[in-house]
């Protein structure tokens, strides 16, 4: 009797060892034997294993951790494939999560590219000695200037600009100036903008300390959170929805929501984005606060030269226009053309400061944010 | 019996593997927990100084409010269905178990929708009545829309547990309660609760736990919690190391929780020793109590399941051609084969320790599982972040062995692989099959098991056909829970998964994080459609057995 249970326990052991080898060949199997990312360590064995037609057109393979998660990108990724014989694989996640893997995974990480929206966490990535300098002629040329890492870490892929959307019925544009003038007794009760942990929020605070001074940027961020017509909640496209509701009059948006509102599957979005008018704020002073969508070489990466490639892929002005049609951001390639919305908002001034600063002045913002109660 | 003692009596194949299970959970746990003795930076007193009084008390009120109220429907619904008959029982007996299928955050964007603006109740009564509702009026929000979302989709939890519990423990006390004289409110306070508590308190955690570790929903509604606080810490402030401090007290608090709840039912035992009699034999409703009983069932199962799956259908309408790519096959098999693997080996590591707690009546044994299952109370990602830890170490360890196998130096095999995502469910789902499988256990006598040693049967004799006959339906019941969470599972799937490997969840978290909710809808009913597949099996073996 102790015998026959003993060998039971070791026989649950077993199957369960079992089904941890088994877990893994099943998920192998599962995801079509995309995950040889062990393989990419030794890019020549790679290659051995690639079947035959593969390695012809010249094989090897790229691996991305993204925080981006448009369709867009995919449709790209799988063209770029078809053009190189490159294959993209893919991680995607939230950035600040994909940058503690990265920092844990070390020199051992399987990544070429982190690729993120905010210029603050591409910074992070950056100081966090993530990161390596892109030589490339083809990118210096193809990407507007500003618009690449000071030494060259990350380069960037999209921007978008965060602007003031009014409700036409309700406010005269004339009303409207600067991100500053926000905090002013005139708009108490009428304002509206999503929750302070949106890393958009904190991005414009962080750009507002760097021009303003912590100072005026704290009386800033209290006068906001006075102004506010109600609780934050919900995402941009919520706040818009809020003004034509009449919850308020104006409200602090990303330019991209306005554009995806408009083209919305849902008739009463599209109703909303035509009853709202977009202002970009700070014309005659500092410039519009944008943000930027970038990549980033991974300092251990194995697969530089594919990743690069990719790079230029990205930022070639087809796939330029591509994203910005599908997104409305705006494209980061000067020969692109805008899609007829983004066209029709005319040019406008941008902010002109390093990235960089999001992410230095980022725990400043936050703190300030939870100083001055902005929820 | 003194500890020593106990422990040489039953020292034992049982207790190490048990103890190997345990230890294997325990150590990304304990990582998260060491982020307690880790120096304190200056970030910390700012969280101590604004964040901490606000979290905590959001995340209290959130806690009791969504935990009475998702107890008080799962229990009183429970009763009705087990206790009484009317028209449509035997649907909503299952039936009531399906709001689980909706995942929260999914269901927040889907009613927080509907009931917006542009959503498809104030836009009819603007387009086809020209009414204006006042701003503010039914939209959901803030702490009304967390603790409504929460509330409607965790209920179940409480039913599925108690509605099992009654119905396999045997109907003799509640005869008898009859006999003597109560009915209606009276039996059910005085006989139906009091009896059901091992069930109810099983239920009621795992509401707790998961409100506690929520994400989606508390930050989609704009509440404050203490999940919240993590990541604008982690986030906000790149601050991993107060983020893990806070969810070290998190874990602190669950297992004191725990230990309260067990001290307080010390001296009770729950076993019937007339498991095996005839089943509770229902009342039946007449008239108005029936049709109420009826009515109150179809509100709950069209709030919590119909009326969102009804509009998911509708947005998948509008945006199915432009969603539908050839990898949805993949995305199916992915959810699938890793759900599939995770349950079966959660359920086998809950019945293991689950069976050790029960041979070690100790007080450290009883801890040791708790904190087993505490992983179910801390938010996804924090797990995740301990799961990695532990397995690029193992990586680390190993990397002799890839090399001679021919890898590379320093490649990262087991943590690029489906492993790492695999661990990472266990660890963050055992609650969900060890509190079905304990709550079993509860209500099998101890007599039984001692009888059958008596009677010349080893531990593993008295296991396979003793106890496992009865807690066949309790392993079923956390098999189909367990299976359920691990398709709507989000955080650890983002974070611990190799590369090209997404999910449902993961497809359906894409679109939604972009405020595209209506493109997210597809995914999201498939994962629901899955999930209610696992019920169907369930139900099915169930009435194999019973019949």
């Amino acid at each position: 009797m102790q015998a026959s249970w003993k060998s039971w326990t070791i026989g649950a052991a077993l199957i369960m060892a079992l089904a941890l080898v088994a877990g893994c060949g099943g998920g192998n199997g599962a995801t079509g034997a995309k995950n040889n990312s062990q393989g990419a360590a030794d890019p020549a064995k790679t290659t051995q294993e690639q079947p035959a037609e593969q390695t012809e057109q010249t094989g090897g393979e790229v691996n991305i951790y993204t925080a981006r998660h448009y369709d867009v990108d995919a449709e790209l990724y799988s063209e770029f494939t078809a053009e190189t014989g490159i294959k993209v694989n893919v991680i995607e996640g939230k950035a600040p999560e994909l940058i503690e893997k990265l920092k844990r995974e070390g020199a051992s990480t399987p990544a070429d590219l982190f690729i993120t929206v905010d210029g603050g966490i591409l910074n992070t990535a950056k100081t966090e000695g993530l990161l390596q300098p892109i030589e490339s002629a083809v990118l210096d040329a193809q990407i507007g200037e500003g618009l690449t890492d000071t030494d060259k870490e990350w380069v960037g892929l999209s921007t978008r600009a965060r602007v003031i959307v009014y409700a036409k019925d309700r406010v005269e544009p004339s009303e409207l100036s600067t991100y500053e003038a926000l905090a002013d007794e005139k708009w108490k009760g009428r304002l509206l903008v999503r929750s302070s942990t949106n890393l958009y929020n904190q991005s414009l605070l962080a750009s507002l300390i760097s021009i303003d001074g912590e100072e005026a940027a704290e009386r800033w961020a209290a006068g906001i959170a006075a102004n506010l017509a109600r609780d934050p909640e919900g995402g941009d496209r919520d706040q818009a929805k809020a003004v034509v509701a009449g919850a308020g009059d104006i409200a602090i948006m990303n330019t991209y929501y306005v554009g995806q509102m408009s083209v919305s599957d849902d008739p009463e979005e599209v109703k909303v984005a035509e009853q709202v008018g977009v202002f970009f704020p700070n014309q005659e002073t500092t410039g519009t606060h944008i943000n930027i969508s970038g990549a980033g070489l991974i300092k251990h990466s194995k697969n530089q030269a594919n990743a690069i490639k990719l790079l230029e892929f990205l930022t070639s002005k087809t796939a330029q226009e591509k994203i910005s049609q599908a997104n409305f951001e705006y494209p980061v390639n000067a020969e692109a053309k805008l899609p007829e919305l983004l066209a029709s908002w005319g040019e406008f001034k941008t902010q002109q400061l390093d990235f960089a600063v999001y992410g230095e002045n980022n725990p400043k913002a936050v703190e300030i944010a939870n100083k001055v109660g902005w929820k | 019996m003194r500890a020593s003692k106990i422990i040489r009596r039953y020292t034992n194949g049982w207790l190490i593997a048990s103890l190997l299970g345990a230890a294997a959970i325990l150590l990304p746990i304990l990582y998260v927990m060491s982020g307690l003795l880790r120096p304190v930076n200056e970030n910390w007193s700012a969280v101590k100084a604004y964040l901490l009084t606000d979290y905590v008390l959001g995340s209290a009120k959130l806690v009791l409010s969504t935990g009475l109220l998702a107890t008080f429907m799962g229990v009183l619904l429970a009763w009705l269905v087990v206790g009484y008959t009317f028209p449509l029982r035997r649907f909503y007996r299952w039936a009531l178990v399906l709001p689980l299928a909706v995942p929260p955050y999914i269901a927040a964007y889907t009613y927080g929708t509907m009931t917006s603006y542009t959503g498809i109740i104030q836009s009819t009564l603007r387009n086809q009545f020209d009414i204006r509702l006042p701003h503010g009026l039914i939209e959901l929000s803030s702490t009304r829309g967390a603790m409504f979302t929460l509330s409607i989709f965790l209920f179940p939890y409480v039913f599925l547990l108690m509605r099992t519990y009654l119905e396999r423990q045997s109907g003799s006390y509640i005869e008898n309660g009859r006999l003597l004289g109560r009915s209606g409110w009276s039996l059910f306070t005085r006989v139906v609760l009091p009896i059901s508590r091992p069930a109810i308190i099983a239920g009621a955690m795992l509401v707790t736990f998961e409100v506690l570790s929520d994400y989606g929903v508390a930050s989609y509604f704009g509440v404050q919690t203490i999940s919240t606080a993590i990541f604008q810490t982690w986030f906000g402030m790149y601050d991993i190391d107060s983020a893990m401090r806070l969810a070290a007290w998190l874990l602190v608090i669950i297992v004191a929780i725990f230990l309260m709840e067990r001290l307080l039912r010390r001296n009770r035992r729950y076993g019937a020793l007339s498991s095996r009699s005839k089943p509770l034999q229902p009342v039946r409703l007449r008239g108005w109590a029936a049709a109420a009983a009826t009515a109150g069932c179809t509100l709950v199962f069209t709030i919590g399941f119909a009326l969102p799956v009804a509009q998911l259908i509708l947005w998948t309408g509008w945006t199915y051609s432009k969603v539908w790519r050839a990898d949805f096959a993949h995305l199916l098999v992915n959810t699938l084969t890793g759900a599939a693997w995770a349950t079966i080996i959660v359920m086998a590591l809950a019945v293991l320790s689950a069976k050790a707690v029960r041979m070690f009546p100790l007080a450290g044994a009883y801890a040791l599982s708790r904190l087993m299952t505490s992983g179910y109370a801390i938010p996804g990602a924090i797990v995740a972040i301990g799961i990695l830890a532990v397995f690029i170490a193992l990586d680390g360890w190993l990397s002799p062995l890839y090399v001679w196998l021919g890898r590379a130096e320093g490649a990262l095999v087991l943590s690029m692989s489906l492993t790492m995502l695999l661990a990472g469910y266990v660890v963050r789902f055992m609650a969900t099959g060890y509190n079905a499988v304990e709550a079993g256990y509860d209500k099998i006598p101890r007599a039984y098991t001692e009888a059958a040693l008596t009677l010349g049967h080893r531990q593993g004799g008295v296991f396979w056909r003793v106890e496992l006959p009865l807690l066949r339906q309790a392993i079923l019941t956390g098999a189909a829970l367990t299976f359920i969470e691990i398709v709507k599972e989000l955080p650890l799937t983002l974070l611990l998964r190799p590369f090209n490997f997404d999910t449902l969840a993961t497809r359906a978290y894409q679109y939604a994080i972009d405020e595209r909710i209506y493109e997210a809808a597809l995914p999201s009913l498939l994962l629901v459609a899955l999930s209610l597949l696992s019920v169907a099996i369930v139900l099915r073996l169930e009435r194999g057995r019973v019949r």
